[in-house]
């Protein structure tokens, strides 16, 4: 973000946060503030109890917050707000600097590798033979030109699925590599406590999103934030899923509430008499033939209690030497990380045109403006907001069942896995992972005619088919299970499969439902084994 | 330009009846009517004597057959047009419409070969996000008399909701809000299934039992149809479910209960089309189910006995023998 545009968001959220709160104040029972600052003194203070090393300055604050409470009127109580708002918006607004993003865009990629190598930055960025690695393992795809073309009509707001913590800097180097301009995004300040990718994190467009915050005016600022940067014309990066997905499935239960923040800025710029008020939003989805945390991943979906674990601190990403091992592993295969650009929408879902005009179902064009207008004046209001919002979220999730590729390690996954069951009839799937099951093997020829059939199963699908890679899109069946079982046997701790003589063996159960469930949301089930709903 | 009149689209029995509540709330109302005859009479006589001759229409109401007049006039309208046209006049309707308007259908159908929902219809032929569901135990020749009668409209538009309580509510017409759009439909939908089975029921003369028993059971069927396509289960014991199914089952009036008891007294299917010239929703209806049903692997056997009777030419007992031989269940 430009330095001038930095200040005035500062001061611009701090503002709308503190309106915000006051306004409801007015209308909401007695003692809304009061409670408001105590349920952000409560969470903060909770928060720091369990990170004192950390956190003695916040303390400090905190503490003296907490004297105050005592006598405060309502006057010190919109003082106390307007400092913690402050407090919180300074700490999100990251030093974005569209020269030291080009900079380090040309840099990072090739370096990565090295990077999470654990090496120094002044030695990374040295490495002038590290920078043709990356792009040879990308395949960009898709709507590239269009959304390429919108940026002249408005801001884009990219929403990509997720599954790795690399997802943001693989983003962050192809939007480079497209000529796009940078994306603004909220990273988990997990990913910024290596201070080496924390330098490029910041560099790359991203904010700090203290995910351990659960108080409601820290979530408050960063909606905020969202929004101004978008009335702004920064274009932005969501991760709709809100974290990345555990079970390996495409998204297909979005968080609204960042997504709502896209109609908040439009009925913005609309009041504001915009020239450009246009908000695009383009789906991307990103297939990876390993995923670097899938062990971590799927465990964690798997636990009960994982479920509710939302921040994993300890998984494969907090580990250089694992991740050096992953790339490595990665590098030594044809590809693939593959990223799709979905045709681009507007916020209420509709498909646009090359010159960002909002066309309906039949191809005639839509004045998006009158889905906020009343006799013709655009007006704010939360609950038709919220609806336009869930429209928006069954959009996106379209695009992603549309445009999500189908790499060998997803399609021989689920195949195994699919015989697996099938040979265990009415066995429960936990069980079943525990103990795999009374067959531990199966013979390659079976193996294959599986795969056959899944594949001729997503083609003849009645709703959203997905894409396939090339090489399975080649019909060659025999090379895209030697594909996939090659790449199992490179980098996971245990491989998820592996081919003895003529026989596959399943290894890692919990790997083969993972990389599995990229096929789940095709109703392969119900065509392939007859499931009922 | 303000559109200052509130429009329906569609001058059958309900459309015409639902414009007459309009008009007698005050409404400037703009009736869309296919058939030329039935425009002037409206326009000339204030009636439709084609559809409900036993209504007067407040000098409120007018027809048109413009469909482009009509929304640029009216940013709230009632779409009641049978579902088998459901689609093509949507989609010519779409060339007119925007983001502001609000559309509540009141269409009792489910479209054939696609399964689709007419809230479902008006969205992919249109741009209009605003769109309403309005459903109940609303038989038009009560409420051409003015008898009490209430209905439900769901919509996931607080918009939706509020603009047809001001419009539609009355001293004898209670407008219930609700957000289930899918289970206001399918409740719409199925009972007129049900209906055509009381009507045989009735025809055969056989009782009360028999008719409770098909109604809990048809009722029951409905609700896990409506659940699989996302409804609440709660909706189906409400107007949209319960509420419509007594109405529709034991009205004489109805056209599908007519088509059951027709049936049931030895006419083909065909003699009775030929000789009702408005529809009876429940004949596609059975069939648009039946094939989802079979094709979810839903286990439907009202349904599947209405299908057998309507579309494979079962006989009434045939269907009434298979439905009686089941294995017994839980309930």
């Amino acid at each position: 973000m430009k330095p001038k545009d930095r200040q005035r968001i500062q001061v611009e959220v701090t503002s709308r946060v503190v309106q915000h709160h006051t306004d409801r104040a007015k209308t909401a029972s007695e003692g809304y503030l009061e409670t408001l600052v105590n349920d952000t003194l409560f969470y903060e203070r909770q928060r720091l109890e369990r990170d004192r090393r950390r956190g003695k300055e916040d303390a400090a604050f905190y503490d003296s917050v907490l004297r105050r409470m005592g006598h405060a009127s309502e006057r010190d109580l919109r003082g106390l707000l307007e400092q913690m708002a402050q407090r919180f918006v300074a700490e999100v607004v990251g030093n974005f600097n569209e020269r030291v993003y080009r900079f380090a865009t040309s840099v990072i990629p090739p370096g990565l590798w090295g990077l999470l190598n654990a090496m120094s930055p002044k030695r990374l960025l040295s490495l002038e033979g590290m920078r043709h690695g990356l792009a040879s393992h990308l395949l960009v795809q898709g709507e590239v030109d269009h959304v390429r073309s919108l940026l002249d009509h408005g801001t884009l707001v990219v929403v990509p699925t997720h599954s790795s913590n690399l997802d943001s800097i693989i983003l962050g180097y192809v939007t480079y590599l497209l000529g796009l301009p940078p994306l603004t995004y909220g990273a988990g300040l997990n990913l910024f406590t290596n201070p080496l990718v924390s330098f490029f994190m910041r560099n790359l467009g991203a904010y700090k999103v203290d995910r351990k915050k659960k108080c409601t005016l820290y979530k408050d600022v960063l909606k905020h934030y969202a929004t101004c940067s978008m009335e702004m014309g920064y274009n932005n990066l969501f991760f709709p899923g809100g974290t990345r997905s555990r079970s390996g499935e495409v998204e297909r239960k979005l968080k609204k509430g960042l997504l709502g923040t896209t109609v908040t800025a439009y009925v913005n710029n609309l009041l504001a008499g915009k020239p450009r008020p246009n908000l695009y939003i383009v789906p991307c989805t990103l297939s990876y033939l390993l995923v670097l945390e899938a062990e971590t991943l799927i465990d964690d979906h798997l636990k009960e209690v994982g479920k509710s674990r939302y921040i994993i601190e300890d998984d494969e990403f907090s580990r250089p030497r694992q991740v050096y091992n992953f790339i490595n592993n990665l590098m030594s295969l044809d590809a693939k990380i593959v990223v799709t650009y979905s045709a681009p929408l507007d916020i209420f879902g509709n498909r646009v045109d090359h010159e960002g005009r909002s066309l309906d179902n039949r191809g005639r064009l839509v004045d998006t403006s009158r889905y906020v207008t009343r006799d013709g004046q655009p007006y704010h209001d939360a609950q038709r907001d919220s609806e336009y919002t869930r429209e928006l979220s069954d959009a996106i999730t379209r695009s992603f069942l549309g445009d999500n590729v189908i790499l060998s390690t997803h399609l021989v996954a689920y195949s195994i896995f699919n015989l697996l069951r099938r040979h265990n009839l009415g066995q429960d799937v936990y069980r079943l992972l525990r103990t795999g099951g009374q067959v531990a093997s199966f013979p390659m020829e079976q193996v294959h005619l599986e795969v056959e059939q899944v594949i001729e199963a997503l083609r003849s699908g009645n709703g959203e088919r997905p894409r396939l890679d090339r090489l399975l899109e080649g019909g060659d069946i025999q090379a895209v299970v030697a594909d996939a079982l090659r790449a199992f046997s490179l980098y996971h701790s245990q491989p998820a499969a592996v081919r003895r003589g003529d026989r596959v063996f399943h290894e890692d159960r919990n790997l083969l439902l993972y990389y599995g469930n990229r096929l789940r949301g095709y109703d392969l089930g119900r065509r392939l084994n007859g499931d009922k709903r | 330009m303000k559109r200052n009149s509130v429009g329906v689209v569609g001058a059958g029995s309900w459309g015409t009846t639902l414009a007459r509540i309009l008009g007698d709330n005050d409404h400037d109302t703009l009736v869309w009517a296919y058939e030329k005859e039935v425009r002037e009479e409206i326009n000339a006589e204030h009636t439709n004597s084609r559809y409900v001759p036993e209504l007067t229409l407040s000098d409120k109401v007018r027809a048109t057959g413009d469909l482009q007049q009509l929304c640029e006039s009216c940013q709230f309208m009632l779409m009641v047009v049978p579902s088998h046209v459901f689609r093509k006049v949507a989609y010519e309707m779409g060339s007119h419409l925007d983001g502001e308007h609000v559309i509540v259908h009141c269409t009792k159908g489910i479209e054939q070969e696609t399964f689709r929902r007419m809230s479902q219809v008006l969205r992919e032929e249109t741009c209009v996000r605003k769109i309403g569901a309005l459903c109940g135990p609303n038989l038009a020749k009560e409420l051409a008399a003015r008898h009490p009668a209430g209905t439900l409209v769901a919509s996931h538009y607080d918009d939706v909701v509020r603009a047809a309580q001001r419009y539609l509510h009355n001293s004898y017409f209670r407008v219930y809000g609700g957000s289930d759009v899918v289970g206001t439909e399918v409740g719409g939908a199925f009972k007129n299934i049900v209906a055509v089975c009381a009507g045989v029921v009735d025809g055969m003369k056989l009782g009360d039992n028999t008719k409770a028993l098909l109604l809990t059971r048809g009722l029951s069927e409905m609700a896990r149809y409506g659940a699989s396509l996302g409804a609440q289960v709660l909706t189906f014991g409400g107007m949209a479910g319960i509420g419509d199914l007594m109405a529709t089952c034991a009205s004489p009036h109805s056209r599908n209960h007519q088509v059951g008891e027709r049936l049931a007294r030895g006419e083909t299917l065909q003699q009775i089309q030929d000789s009702m010239f408005m529809v009876a929703e429940g004949v596609k209806t059975a069939r648009s189910v039946q094939a989802y049903a079979s094709y979810q692997g839903l286990e439907l056997p009202i349904v599947q006995a209405a299908h057998g009777l309507l579309h494979e030419g079962k006989s009434v007992q045939e269907a009434m023998e298979e439905l009686m031989s089941r294995d017994v269940q839980r309930e």
